[in-house]
């Protein structure tokens, strides 16, 4: 990996971090555990579009361990951890079936698959299989928050050409 | 033809949860509740007739939740846990979200009513 890419990697890493904790900041109209907008996805589902898939892990590994750490809440990374990895496979897959003008869908199912993750992880976590009855409340949630933060991502590749 | 079958899949999943959304968060007609810490039951009550209180509940470890009746709603008002999640969680509404404290182990839920 030479310089340039890893300073790209570097800026992205960081922006992403600071989205996450401007985001923070805004306070949640929903007050059920595990929704929120996750608008620092624009930076992965960038990055998925832009980059090789090693190098798009690299960055959502470094976003999640110091989004952890700076949220003071490191009990969270088991659940954003397995949502993430799952939301990744998910779209690494389709990126390669989906034009770039169908973007939005891939962000919409990364989302869907970021919510299975982090709803299995919670009932193996919690060893109660009641808590699935969040699944559908955060399927929805998150394929609106999928399909803004995707549109998002669309302008901006759209604007920064290679 | 791909595309449109997996927009189409998406579509499907998204009524299908928001069908069962509205289900799960419909209001409870039930007026009995139920705190439970690490299994063991604590308390019941009927909202209907309860008088407004707050009720301190103590984990072994000395952490503690403070639970809220007033107007015959229920909610956890405090706790020293770090997440809040609990209390963000507002007042019990749903059969199938109870308020949940995982740090605590301390459930408040609707129990079936008494025949």
């Amino acid at each position: 990996m030479n310089i340039r890419r890893l300073t790209e990697l570097a800026l992205l890493s960081s922006v992403a971090l600071i989205i996450f904790i401007v985001e923070l900041q805004i306070p949640n109209p929903f007050p059920v555990p595990g929704v929120k907008l996750g608008l620092a996805n624009i930076v992965t589902v960038y990055a998925v579009f832009r980059y090789r898939p090693s190098e798009t892990a690299l960055i959502v590994t470094v976003r999640l361990l110091l989004g952890a750490i700076f949220s003071g809440n490191p009990s969270a990374l088991l659940y954003s951890a397995a949502g993430a990895i799952a939301c990744l496979c998910g779209m690494l897959l389709l990126r390669h079936i989906l034009p770039e003008k169908q973007i939005w869908l891939c962000s919409v199912i990364g989302a869907m698959l970021h919510n299975i993750g982090q709803i299995t992880a919670a009932i193996i976590i919690m060893q109660s299989i009641g808590v699935i009855a969040y699944l559908p409340i955060l399927l929805v949630t998150g394929s609106l928050a999928g399909a803004f933060t995707g549109l998002c991502t669309q302008l901006v590749l759209h604007r920064i050409k290679r | 033809m791909k595309n449109r079958k997996i927009l189409i899949a998406v579509i499907l999943v998204f009524l299908v949860s928001l069908c069962l959304s509205v289900f799960i968060l419909r209001h409870s007609d039930k007026q009995t509740v139920e705190i439970v810490q690490d299994g063991e039951l604590l308390y019941t009550f009927d909202l209907n007739g309860a008088e407004d209180k707050d009720i301190r509940i103590s984990a072994p470890d000395g952490s503690y939740n403070l639970v809220q009746i007033q107007n015959g709603t229920i909610c956890i008002s405090e706790a020293d846990c770090p997440d809040q999640t609990c209390v963000s969680m507002g007042v019990l509404k749903s059969d199938y979200l109870p308020i949940v404290c995982l740090p605590h182990k301390l459930i408040v839920r609707f129990a079936e009513d008494e025949p």
